[in-house]
């Protein structure tokens, strides 16, 4: 007798209910109800389900704990298939030999071990080595006069290399959020195989000597540079000369004269990372194609870890699980940024592919607190850099998004909505003002910037989200910061109240302003800024401000 | 073309109560299911009072759907509950036992950061097991159509996906249910407002306070003439380690009368009957407003439209019963059912059907009957005369009047307590405010505390918030300017206010072609998206950006 009789109910209702039914034979004979019955695709597909999974419940057991008598030898080589640690698999065997010992069990567990084992069989009948030219005669082979790349075989790796890319003399930030990720990759690997590799950091460019010091604070052990006049802007040619320079000094492929260097002693680095920038993404491509590896680019996640493959074309023997150690694991979101895949960079038989290369999107991981205190060892490198490699040139260039820079100035004067009875002249006076001063910057609240004043054309081109100090617009500290009209909102005040003395024109008495500045200025802008701008002029702000203010 | 767009069995919009009750029942039954949320987190745009009802009448309450539910992602279990009548000081208190624990399985208080980021974890991994899941900063903004049917769902951050259903359960202001044409934005009489204060308490403060044992709570509620005549009342709820303290008015009322609705709430909080149980210490945690559909007026008979299928709030269905707020519970069940309609459909082999079962099982299951109570069609809206309305506003105002009300005393008790009596209240000064008013000043006793409480500035409140702004991307655009069009916004915007520069919406005078003009201006930055400048405002108005705009830690 069955409790739920499937055919008295809807299928939503079935749904919830077959999931408290975990007798196989219950559902089994509900299954028969049901199909002498409606017969409904649905509600078979259902308790079908259900018996699968009330049955695969043992299927799923635990190998570690799991209770072999219990177990047909079809299960047993069922549940072996889905284990790759040797360790559980002997002690299965040891259980086994211990309980109802069966040869043909036995069998299975030892089969399995075997192919998991296997590839660390080095004396088996491993592949032979056939050149591509020869395996696909039929084919031609565009690469094989690429006397240029040239890949490595059983090679030493060690190290993670960091390409930090600068900007105008100073890190970006990716820089330093690769450098943090990277410590924090490298310092685990260390830890989990016992090694003391380290993690280091590439700089290339005019003037990048001097961010040596920064790029340790964030996390290098080592600080490898190339400076060079011809590098003040990234041109991939030189670049990727020089990257692959160094990767390769004092390993198999070293260039001539580099064979020895006492900054390196391997082949080849073991893991490069670099940035998914428009620079970044084309160094890498060409750097890691140079060194004949794979590249995973715009990555989002890294982690290093042991991974077990079975595709023959990396064990090089079909049928056989191999474990490869230390292997990079590069997360990237599919084109959708639905998905996730992992890559991974894998040495195969009669070639390597290392460095394990990815370069990484901005913004993937927290730029890292500095440590002032670390310490590195600093490395330039050097080899002569051909001409030839610089025959592109670059001609002319445009910033982009120059926007208005009102930081680094002496003087910031800046408006906010006090101007409001009349918006054009209130800009206007705020522009004398400016003129008054000999270095001085025009800035704005957001509360004029996002008002419906409506201004006159020669004032137009003033008012803008450039020109916004505060949280959401730039931080600036001035000597002198003066605000006419401003209230003082929090979020105006994160971009100003570093300045060194602040002076505040409101009618207000009770302004939040007044908290913050050291001289406060009671009275109507319109009144208060020509007599300010007089001041300048004449050479006595300080006294005219000193005597108006009521702080 | 289209052919390549991903396809989902189901897509569920939004991961608040409604969508993920959808989801998990979706899921159960295994149907491939994705679950959109434009929210950083699930939660971190929503706001309720809330006390989550259990309701016994209910075909699926939300600790059926989520076994540990109760444990996991809620706060205080509520089983006291009492409506203060308020004249100035004096208070006339009534216990809403009947009320609160009719047809009340349990209620426990909320904060719905923890409990729908609680109840997202659930449904990602229940639906990853279908071959979908949740994702979160992904905003729907629109319906996928072919041949004019809808078929799927646009978004500003993934390319299209189709579906063979779409719950569109993306709440108040729904994109969606506007999109199909299913709701319109236009009369304030359609909506409350709910604003929110979520104030810290010290260890054991609760506890000591409210005279109740750890892990229970208690709900009490404020009528009267607190709120300056303004339609509705006030809220104050017992959560773990804070109370939850707000207000929720008619926003025509909040609108015609210009009230600015932090001031009501500031009003409040700054009680005396408030004063021993918020103490001297104020800390708020946060600020928070929402707009509330009024389900009376605005459940949808027939939410649907080809494979879009509206839940909880897009669908209108938040039920005012009286001064209690049932919106969760509704929105959980119409999830659920939604979703058994999917099944039922797909089991019949016709899912185009989805709709049509779904509006059946709305009637069947008495969630319709809840929600626009035949009752109130016909006495409520007519103002006609039933046995509250007896005590019209003549009788309240006339000495012979309160001569009745001061008679009646405590069966007025009772009849606050009969949910078939609330349910027809007519959304009249008289139940708001007039009748409160007169009770507490003809049956009230004077409460003695000294409320010392400063509520914080809205600059103060703004500051405190937690925002990603989307720089240049504003996400409401004023279609008029004018003042007259568009001014009521400056009051009736929970972060804006007269006379105060740093919120969504300023007045201004301009002068252009010669003469002067009285003008709003608009910065979505201090926007806290309820919603409310979408119905009082001349304005283009859509959600942010996936993940972008304000981020609620409490909710
Ligand atoms: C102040 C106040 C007090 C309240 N008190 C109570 C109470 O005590 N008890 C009660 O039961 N109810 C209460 N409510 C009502 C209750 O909060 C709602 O009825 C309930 O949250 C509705 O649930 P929902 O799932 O329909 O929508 P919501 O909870 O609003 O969830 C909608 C979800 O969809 C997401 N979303 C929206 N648009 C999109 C889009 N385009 N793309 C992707 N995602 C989107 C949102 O981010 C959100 O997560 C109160 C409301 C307020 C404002
Ligand atoms: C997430 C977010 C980010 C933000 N980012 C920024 C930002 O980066 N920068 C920024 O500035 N704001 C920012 N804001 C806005 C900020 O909160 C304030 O709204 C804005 O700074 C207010 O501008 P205000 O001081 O000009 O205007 P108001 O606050 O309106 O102040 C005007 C002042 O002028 C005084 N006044 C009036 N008439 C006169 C007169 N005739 N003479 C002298 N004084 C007069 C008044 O007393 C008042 O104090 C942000 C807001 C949010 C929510
Ligand atoms: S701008 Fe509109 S949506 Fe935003 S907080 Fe104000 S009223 Fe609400």
């Amino acid at each position: 007798m069955v409790e739920i009789d499937p055919t008295e109910l809807e299928i939503a209702e079935l749904g919830p209910k077959i999931t408290d039914v975990d007798d196989a034979d219950e559902l089994r004979e509900m299954l028969a109800r049901e199909e002498d019955g409606e017969d409904r695709a649905p509600v078979t597909t259902l308790i079908e389900d259900r018996i699968e999974t009330v049955e695969g419940d043992d299927g799923e057991a635990d190998p570690e704990s799991v209770d072999l008598s219990e177990l047909t030898v079809a299960d047993i080589a069922n549940m072996v298939r889905d284990i790759d640690d040797i360790d559980v698999l002997e002690d299965l065997l040891e259980r086994e030999k211990a309980g109802e010992d069966r040869k043909t069990a036995k069998s299975q567990i030892e089969s399995r071990m075997e192919s998991v084992e296997g590839s660390d069989d080095e004396d088996g009948d491993g592949p032979e080595y056939v050149p591509p030219e020869e395996k696909h005669p039929d084919l031609d082979h565009p690469t094989a006069d690429k006397q240029w790349v040239e890949g490595t075989q059983d090679g030493d790796y060690r190290d993670m290399w960091v390409y930090c890319e600068t900007q105008h003399g100073e890190l970006i930030d990716v820089s330093r959020e690769m450098l943090g990720k990277g410590r924090e990759l490298m310092d685990d690997y260390n830890d989990q195989y016992d090694e003391s590799e380290d993690l280091v950091a590439v700089l290339i460019g005019d003037d990048v000597a001097d961010l040596a010091e920064e790029v340790i604070a964030f996390g290098a052990d080592k600080v490898l540079y190339h400076e060079d006049d011809r590098l003040d802007r990234f041109r991939h040619n030189p670049y990727t000369e020089i990257m692959t320079h160094m990767a390769r000094a004092g390993g198999q492929l070293a260039p001539e004269g580099y064979e020895d260097v006492d900054w390196k002693a391997y082949d080849e680095p073991r893991y490069t990372v670099f940035p998914a920038t428009n620079n970044g993404r084309d160094l890498s491509a060409l750097v890691q194609g140079e060194l004949d590896s794979g590249l995973a680019s715009d990555c989002s996640g890294l982690y290093i870890e042991n991974a077990m493959i079975s595709n023959p074309a990396k064990t090089g023997v079909p049928g056989d699980s191999k474990e490869f150690e230390r292997i990079l694991h590069m997360k990237r979101p599919d084109f959708s940024g639905f998905e996730y895949s992992t890559i991974l960079c894998i040495d195969k038989p009669f070639r390597d592919f290392h460095p394990q290369g990815a370069s990484v999107i901005p913004g993937s991981f927290e730029v890292p607190e500095p440590d002032d205190e670390r310490e590195g060892e600093v490395v330039e490198h050097d080899m002569d850099l051909d001409d030839e490699w610089f025959a592109v040139d670059v001609v002319d260039y445009d910033t982009l998004d120059s926007g208005v820079d009102l930081t680094g100035h002496d003087v910031v004067v800046a408006m906010g909505r006090g101007i409001g009875r009349s918006p054009t002249e209130g800009i206007e006076l705020g522009l004398e003002l400016v003129e008054a001063f000999d270095d001085a910057a025009f800035g704005l609240s957001r509360g004029v910037i996002t008002s419906s004043y409506s201004f006159d054309g020669h004032v137009e081109q003033y008012i803008g989200e450039d020109r916004q100090i505060g949280e959401s617009g730039q931080v600036v500290e001035p000597d002198v910061y003066i605000a006419a009209g401003i209230s003082g909102a929090i979020q105006h005040k994160v971009g100003m109240d570093e300045s060194d003395t602040i002076i505040a024109v409101n009618t207000d008495p009770d302004a939040d302003i007044r908290d913050f500045s050291d001289y406060y200025i009671q009275g109507d802008l319109f009144e208060v800024l020509p007599r300010l701008t007089r001041a300048v002029e004449e050479g006595d702000l300080a006294a005219a401000v000193a005597g108006a203010s009521d702080d | 073309m289209t052919d390549d767009y991903e396809h989902y069995e189901a897509v569920v919009v939004g991961a608040g109560p409604g969508g993920a009750a959808a989801a998990a029942t979706l899921a159960r039954n295994d149907i491939e299911t994705l679950v959109l949320e434009r929210g950083t987190d699930a939660g971190s745009k929503n706001v309720s009072g809330g006390l989550v009802y259990a309701e016994e009448s209910s075909p699926y309450t939300i600790d059926d759907l989520f076994p540990d539910f109760r444990e996991e992602a809620t706060d205080r279990a509520v089983s006291e509950h009492y409506i203060h009548n308020v004249a100035g000081r004096s208070v006339k208190t009534f216990d809403l036992h009947d009320l609160h624990h009719h047809d009340t399985e349990w209620a426990d208080a909320v904060l719905r950061r923890k409990m729908d980021s609680w109840l997202a974890r659930r449904v990602h991994e229940m639906t990853r097991e279908t071959g979908g899941g949740l994702l979160t900063e992904v905003r729907v903004n629109g319906l996928l159509r072919e041949g004019g049917e809808i078929v799927g769902v646009t978004c500003d951050e993934v390319d299209p996906i189709r579906a063979d259903v779409i719950i569109g359960a993306d709440g108040v202001n729904s994109e969606l249910a506007r999109d199909a044409g299913l709701m319109d934005w236009e009369e304030p009489e359609e909506w409350f407002q709910g604003v929110k204060a979520v104030v810290d308490m010290p260890e054991g403060a609760i506890e000591e306070r409210f005279g109740v044992d750890e892990g229970e709570g208690v709900a009490h509620l404020f009528s009267g003439d607190l709120f300056e005549g303004a339609r509705g009342g006030g809220f104050l709820y017992t959560n773990d380690q804070s109370l939850s303290v707000g207000t929720v008015f008619h926003l025509d009322s909040i609108a015609e009368e210009r009230h600015e609705p932090q001031e009501l709430l500031d009003n409040l909080l700054t009680h005396p009957l408030l004063a021993d149980w918020v103490g001297d210490e104020y800390t708020e945690l946060e600020y928070s407003a929402k707009l509330v559909p009024d389900s009376k007026k605005v459940a949808h008979p027939s939410p649907h439209r080809d494979r879009l299928l509206l839940v909880g709030d897009a669908a209108g269905q938040m039920q005012a019963q009286g001064p209690i707020i049932k919106g969760m519970n509704h929105a959980v069940t119409a999830g659920a059912l939604a979703a058994e309609a999917f099944v039922d459909a797909k089991s019949r082999g016709d899912t185009d059907k989805a709709g049509q079962h779904y509006e059946s099982k709305l009637e069947t299951e008495g969630v319709m009957d809840k929600l626009r109570p035949t009752r109130y069609a016909t006495l409520g809206k007519l103002g006609e005369l039933g046995p509250v309305d007896s005590l019209s506003d003549a009788l309240v105002d006339s000495p012979v009047g309160r001569l009745g009300v001061g008679l009646l005393g405590d069966s007025l008790e009772r009849l606050y307590n009969s949910p078939f009596l609330v349910g027809m209240l007519p959304d009249t000064k008289l139940g708001y405010v007039t009748l409160p008013t007169v009770i507490a000043e003809e049956l009230g006793e004077p409460v003695a505390g000294e409320n010392t409480v400063e509520p914080p500035e809205l600059d103060d409140r703004i500051g405190d918030l937690t925002y990603d702004i989307d720089e240049g991307n504003p996400h409401i655009e004023l279609r008029d300017n004018s003042f007259t069009a568009s001014g009521t916004a400056v009051t009736a915007c929970p972060v804006s206010a007269k006379d105060f520069g740093g919120g969504c919406y300023r007045d201004e005078y301009v002068t252009a072609n010669g003469g002067e003009e009285h003008v709003v201006s608009l910065d979505t930055q201090p926007c806290v998206e309820c919603g409310t400048c979408a119905v009082v405002a001349d304005t283009d108005w859509t959600h942010p950006r996936g993940g972008k705009g304000v981020e609620y830690k409490q909710g």
